[in-house]
């Protein structure tokens, strides 16, 4: 069951990776980077998934020495960092394409040769 | 069609490590030790009923405050970008008004998309949910109202002393984890209640209000901020 | 002790609250910002004091209140406690640097910049990789945001550039350490550093995720247009810090992590840090604008860095002394150059000549490039030195080539640089750019440069031999720059002098070095009387001078490899800045600066390869040579040839002799070319009389010896320019020396010695007199000059006498180097060279007969007429200099007697028996004294006879000959001497084709093109960026991971 989940992420990965390389449009890149972040969120869901197990979230208490049946709650937490990390990066390359087209008037990458060598 | 061919061989490269990966994966039997140690202990050590709002901003405190600073510094670097000519007067747009439909709709729905996230960021150490999630609803509250008037703008003035309060007020919790508790972030500073009531959990309900309030406040800012130069744009 | 978790509630808390601050208050809000970075760097400053004093053990600090790994845990050791430091100080003084821009522009950079150095901080000391990677992100959106400080649209591209592909780095990076997690069951660190003893296939390709992503967050050549643009657009306050702060800690975590995935990847990262070093410099030969330039640089010095760290095993416990000297270099000089480049603002290198308006800044500027390319007394020094003799320890030769290589391609634009900085026509900075502000963060970057210098010094075993206090002299004469030549000159000479005594005590065993020193020192002092002559303020001229000076007695003293090869540095260092004062001296100052360093280089491979034997690094170690013997002193010998312009290797020399000032030509020529004999001298009685390893070798290089003295002679012969013919001519003399001592005879270093003596003393009265007819007549072609003697009748005298010398005509010193030497080679049995040297021999009549007569000869210039005598100071030590010769050539014996007992020990004491005054070989006799006194008799009679004669000889004026129906349009065709060997030129002179000029223009060619060539990848397209890290990453997984 995992599997697919975990292919399903290294698939966006993938589609997010061929984006990056296969897109002139600087919007496109930016969307292909959501893909591909998002596909790694999945991979890090997947790694702490355990079958037959609840949600990190507990109705009571639990005893000493007792450890409840549940998924791991640290790839969890790592995601909904991940996830806002990569909001933070996304809206500023955003707003980086937005100061771009200002400059030029264009999305086109090939326009934004103006450092080389 | 040399780069194509050459896209297309590192795409494959690419596969062969994601095949590799797939290839070693092997589902987990039990937790980790770290997991097995906070499924054990959290509750008891936390008190928070969801685990991972105990790790979040209690046992990885440090991260949380790490991506408070991540979205702080992306509303600080828009915000900058925006002011670069915004000395010369912005021209008057002419976004098309919203529908009448839409802007009653936004009138009924913004008090109610508040109270949502106020809501989950005060019962973040409950149930799913917390600071940034209930932040990201403020913040759709006021994308909203945006979106039923273009040429609204949001106080900077506002959201900035929002920001700052409920920023600094995140680090002195910390700071009073050192003093009273036992180290940078604890959340025992007060005591942990009774398991499963609203105020439990230690400062983790403070915490994550201004956390909340913080997440709101910057994403507002930045779509604030985003429509200004959207309307530049124009 | 404060905890440094108020690092990040001092940063964060003054970040957040600056929300509070209007545009009114900007200033105010700067200024707690600085308060801000002044604690952190306190808190990370009072660690490291603790440190240092042994006061504080390593610390870890939890957070929450709980153990790790269960709560994020941060690390206070010394490590941290240094680069902390590091990255604050860099934050602290780059924020006073860019006050102004900052706080002109709004809060919200302050806050970015607070956050910045915050973020540096954590990822340097957190133990927990999650969190590392959270800050890592902090740091990268937070430089994306300082980029923009400058308005331009360069800058949102290359942020745009930076942004994308960091995003795939740290995307990689992510999934890294959850397959970490996955396979280990922690996010801590040390955790995962147990755990990798049980390797599975998920924990490697977490392993490779994680080095890969750090890899590149290093920038390494080829996969960093992204990076390289960031250093080219920002900035130059931002591209400093990047260079320093961010680049030392991309380092450390790269150290950090490396334990979790094993030392398997070591070998990836030595050649990963191998290419980005070659690499990268050689891009950075095509550049001409300052910040990129430093960009390409600072990638070199990473990828330096790189194959240190990944050297690790081979190094032990020295990888991180080794690694924080290069490293600090580094970071002190890259931080101070783009602050320069900041005040300087300009896009091309050519513009920073406005530096020589403020000579604090030129100083530190001189010294920031000569940190990064490895001089002492520059901590890198110390940290490349101890790398190659421990790899040239370890056998590891490639290493040695690659460091080696990667250096001498980084000096190649470093010091092209440095010389237009120095020559070329002055463009002026903004004045209002050099403000306090601005200058003080470089002054001390500087100060910390030359402070570390002085640590690694200390921490060095053979650094307790190196004075520190000559140096500090050289400093007050930089101070005291603004004073009169004579005053300076005057402290020079007796700065000298007090040095020679005080040496001469180490000496006093050892005839051989005392007769270096007395050429080094007394020589000095000599030229240094000349420069009475000179008017004005000579800026630079006399720290630089003493400089050398200091190399070339070091060179004397030294016992170690090590010391000598220090002072060697010095000696280069000094030399350099002395040779580029001459008018048009840039492009062979240029050429000097790379023969030498490539000859220093081949010095140290040959110290290293030394090292394998394992007979320590005295020098005296190179006695025993067991490893590769052959190469060894082979090395040494070309490296020292480098200074002695043999045949190959002297094409810098004409130039850089030829075009020097009047009285730097007889320093550099009569002195400095001794230190390359002196360390032949060294090498060739290290080697031993029968070395059957260095047999060929010594053959060749007497072949070498001989073919240079032809080259050199007949080159001279055709020159028309007075002191480039004397140039040659000490090629030439070279070549004899080295023939010479290459016999390995007591007869035929009885020669070399007695040529060295001689070449001294006439090449520096030669230099000294044509120098100063030289600059008197404003013309260094000799078809100009003519009829002097009349006119400079002292130095005529001095003149004669010193070709006299040079020709071996008795009864001069000059014939018993030759007498010493045609025995010598008879006896050894080298007869086509010796035929070869024989037939140099009459060739430099050629030159000799043509400098004499054109310049004293003949027609007297009409615009010559009102000459006179040149400068007595000029004059004075040349006759100081020929009262030596007469003493050699009357009493020889008293000089080589001691000279025969110094080297009996080597060679056995067979060549020579004295009766009397007459030296007896086994092939004839020769008797200097008698010879002397007889062909002195002959003179006087003769003289008198002459003189008795003039008195009834009409006295004409000259008058130009030239006359009638010809016009000349080539005024030099007029002068009988112009091209007066074309006949000979005609018949032999495809022997002086330069052939070796080109072979090394086609060299430097072929580099500049391979250089253009691989720089084309730059192409400045977002999307090929991000496939060069793509390829970067699949590249590596599959040579290291494909196996798997």
């Amino acid at each position: 069951m995992v599997q697919v989940i975990l292919i399903i992420g290294l698939m966006l990965m993938l589609l997010g990776i061929y984006g990056f390389m296969q897109s002139k449009n600087l919007l496109k890149i930016v969307i292909a980077f959501t893909l591909f972040n998002t596909g790694i969120n999945i991979i890090m869901v997947s790694v702490g998934y355990l079958a037959d197990a609840k949600a990190p979230i507990l109705d009571k208490l639990p005893d000493l020495n007792e450890i409840p049946n549940m998924v791991d709650p640290v790839p969890q937490a790592m995601v909904l960092t991940a996830i806002v990390i990569g909001l933070g990066v996304t809206a500023l390359m955003l707003s980086y394409v937005l100061k771009l087209h200002q400059e030029k008037r264009s999305l086109d990458i090939n326009n934004f040769k103006d450092l080389k060598w | 069609m040399v780069k194509n061919i050459l896209i297309l061989l590192l795409l494959l490269g690419v596969g062969l490590i994601a095949f590799d990966i797939f290839g070693a994966f092997t589902e987990n039997k039990e937790l980790s030790p770290t997991a097995a140690y906070y499924a054990e202990n959290a509750a008891h050590e936390v008190g928070a009923a969801n685990l991972v709002t105990a790790i979040v901003v209690t046992y990885r405190g440090l991260d949380t405050l790490g991506e408070v600073s991540i979205l702080f510094l992306t509303a600080a670097i828009i915000s900058f970008m925006l002011k670069f000519r915004k000395e010369e007067e912005m021209e008057a747009s002419d976004l098309r008004p919203a529908s009448e439909l839409f802007i009653t709709a936004t009138q009924v729905f913004t008090p109610i998309i508040l109270i949502m996230g106020i809501y989950i960021f005060l019962n973040g150490h409950l149930t799913p949910g917390g600071g940034f999630q209930g932040g990201a609803v403020i913040a759709s509250a006021f994308l909203l109202m945006l979106m039923a008037k273009p040429r609204l703008q949001l106080s900077h003035r506002v959201i900035a002393r929002v920001e700052s309060i409920s920023g600094i007020s995140y680090v002195i919790l910390g700071v009073l984890g050192i003093a009273f508790a036992g180290g940078f972030l604890d959340n025992r500073v007060l005591s942990l209640g009774s398991f499963g009531e609203l105020m439990s959990a230690g400062i983790i309900p403070f915490i994550y209000s201004f956390i909340g309030l913080k997440v709101g406040a910057e994403l507002s800012n930045i779509i604030g901020t985003m429509s200004n130069l959207q309307k530049e744009n124009k | 002790m404060v905890s440094p978790i108020y690092i990040i509630v001092i940063a964060l808390g003054i970040a957040f609250s600056l929300g509070f601050f209007g545009k009114s208050k900007l200033n105010f809000a700067g200024i707690l910002v600085f308060l801000g970075l002044l604690g952190m760097s306190f808190i990370s400053g009072q660690w490291l004091f603790a440190f240092l004093n042994d006061t504080e053990v390593n610390t870890l600090i939890f957070t929450a209140g709980f153990q790790p790994p269960y709560s994020i845990s941060l690390q206070m050791g010394l490590n941290e406690a240094v680069l902390t430091s590091m990255v604050n100080i860099a934050g602290l003084l780059g924020f006073v640097y860019l006050f102004r821009e900052l706080t002109t522009k709004g809060i919200h950079l302050l806050m970015v910049y607070l956050v910045f150095v915050m973020s540096m901080n954590v990822s340097l000391m957190t133990r927990d990789l999650f969190n590392l990677f959270v800050f890592l992100e902090i740091e990268t959106i937070a430089l994306a945001g300082l980029i923009l400080l400058i308005n331009r649209k360069e800058a949102f591209q290359a942020g745009m550039k930076y942004l994308i592909a960091s995003g795939i780095i740290s995307g990689f990076l992510l999934i890294g350490i959850i397959m970490a997690y996955q396979s280990g069951g922690s996010l801590n660190i040390d955790d995962l550093i147990l755990a990798n003893s049980s390797i599975g296939k998920i924990s490697a390709i977490a392993g490779f995720l994680i080095l890969v992503a750090f890899v590149l967050e290093l920038k390494p050549f080829p996969a960093n247009g992204w990076g390289i643009d960031v250093y080219t657009a920002a900035h130059p306050g931002i591209g400093s810090l990047v260079s320093a702060a961010v680049a030392t800690t991309g380092l450390y975590l790269l150290y950090k992590v490396l334990p979790i995935v094993g030392s398997q990847f070591n070998d990836y990262l030595v050649a990963i840090g191998a290419i980005s070093f070659i690499g990268s410099n050689l891009m950075g030969t095509r550049q001409d604008n300052p910040n990129r330039l430093l960009g390409y640089s600072s990638v070199g010095q990473v990828g330096l860095l790189t194959i240190i760290l990944g050297l690790a095993p081979s190094l032990g416990n020295q990888t991180l002394p080794i690694a924080f000297s290069i490293l600090v270099s580094h970071f002190a000089a890259k931080a101070g150059l783009f602050w320069i480049s900041g005040i300087i603002q300009s896009n091309h290198i050519k513009d920073w000549s406005g530096l020589r308006s403020s000579p604090t800044l030129m100083l530190l500027f001189g010294a920031f490039l000569l940190a990064l390319i490895g001089f002492p007394p520059f901590p890198s020094f110390y940290g490349k030195w101890e790398l190659l003799l421990t790899m040239g320890g370890n056998q590891q030769y490639t290493i040695v080539l690659i460091v080696l290589l990667g250096s001498f391609i980084e000096a190649i634009y470093l010091m092209k640089w440095l010389g237009y900085v120095i020559k070329i026509e002055r463009v002026e900075i903004p004045r209002e750019n050099l403000t306090l502000h601005k200058q003080i963060p470089i002054w001390i970057m500087g100060l910390v440069l030359f402070a570390m210098g002085f640590l690694m010094n200390r921490l060095n075993d053979y650094g307790a031999s190196i004075d520190y206090l000559p140096l500090v002299f050289i400093f007050l004469l930089f101070v005291l720059d603004f004073l009169p030549v004579s005053f300076k000159n005057t402290l020079s000479i007796g700065g000298l002098l007090f040095y020679f005594i005080h040496l001469w005590e180490m000496v006093t065993d050892d005839l051989i070095r005392q007769i270096f020193l007395v050429i080094f020192l007394i020589g000095g002092i000599l030229t240094f009387v000349a420069g009475y002559a000179q008017k004005g303020k000579r800026p630079g001229f006399y720290p630089t001078a003493l400089l050398m000076y200091l190399g070339l007695a070091g060179i004397i003293t030294a016992q170690g490899m090590f010391d000598f090869f220090y002072n060697w540095e010095l000696m280069t260092v000094g030399s350099y800045f002395l040779i580029i004062r001459g008018k048009r001296s840039m492009p062979h100052a240029y050429s000097y600066m790379l023969f030498s360093i490539g000859g220093a280089y081949l010095l140290l491979a040959g110290f290293a390869l030394a090292a394998a034997s394992g007979a320590g690094e005295g020098l005296q170690a190179l006695q025993s040579i067991s490893i590769l013997p052959e190469w060894v002193y082979g090395l040494l010998a070309v490296g020292f040839m480098s200074k002695t312009a043999s045949l190959g290797l002297h094409i810098w020399l004409p130039g850089a002799h030829g075009e020097a000032e009047s009285d730097v030509s007889p320093m550099v020529s009569a002195i400095l070319l001794k230190a390359g004999v002196f360390g032949l001298v060294v090498l060739f009685l290290s080697i031993g009389m029968y070395n059957p390893s260095a047999e060929r070798l010594l053959y060749v290089l007497g072949w070498v010896g001989a073919l240079t003295t032809l080259m050199g002679n007949m080159s001279a012969a055709f020159q028309e320019d007075a002191k480039r013919l004397l140039a040659y001519s000490s090629v030439a003399q070279l070549g004899y020396i080295l023939f010479a001592f290459t016999m390995m005879t007591q007869m035929a270093w009885l020669a070399g010695f007695t040529y060295t003596l001689n070449h001294f003393l006439f090449k520096a009265i030669l230099f000294l007199i044509i120098g100063a007819i030289v600059v008197k007549l404003g013309t260094h072609n000799m078809y100009q000059m003519g009829g002097m003697i009349k006119k400079m009748p002292f130095s005529f005298i001095a003149v004669l006498v010193s070709i006299i010398v040079i020709g071996g005509i008795p009864p001069l010193s000059g014939f018993a180097g030759k007498w010493l030497f045609y025995n010598a080679i008879l006896e050894k049995g080298w007869y086509f060279q010796g035929a070869l040297i024989f037939f140099s021999g009459i060739v430099a009549f050629l030159y000799l007969f043509k400098l004499i007569y054109s310049v004293f000869l003949g027609q007297l210039k009409d615009n010559h007429r009102h000459m006179n005598e040149i400068s007595a100071w000029v004059l004075i030590p040349s006759y100081l200099l020929i009262i030596g010769i007469m003493i050699f050539s009357a009493f020889p014996k008293e000089v080589l007697i001691p000279i025969s007992d110094a080297i009996a020990p080597y060679f056995g004491n067979d060549a020579l028996v004295w009766e009397g005054t007459k030296a007896v070989s086994h092939l004839g006799y020769w008797d200097g004294t008698t010879i002397a006194i007889v062909v002195g008799t002959a003179f006087m009679l003769i003289l008198a006879w002459l003189i008795v004669l003039s008195a009834k000889a009409q006295k004409v004026e000259q008058f130009n000959i030239v006359f009638a129906a010809e016009r000349p349009f080539r005024p030099e065709t007029t002068h009988v001497s112009y091209n007066i060997y074309a006949g000979f030129h005609k018949a032999i002179g495809f022997l002086v084709t330069p052939l070796v000029t080109t072979f090394w223009n086609r060299m430097a060619e072929w580099t500049l093109d391979l250089a253009g060539w691989g720089r084309r990848i730059y192409s400045g397209s977002i999307q090929n960026y991000t496939i060069h890290v793509l390829f970067y990453i699949v590249v590596f997984y599959l040579l290291s991971m494909g196996g798997y």
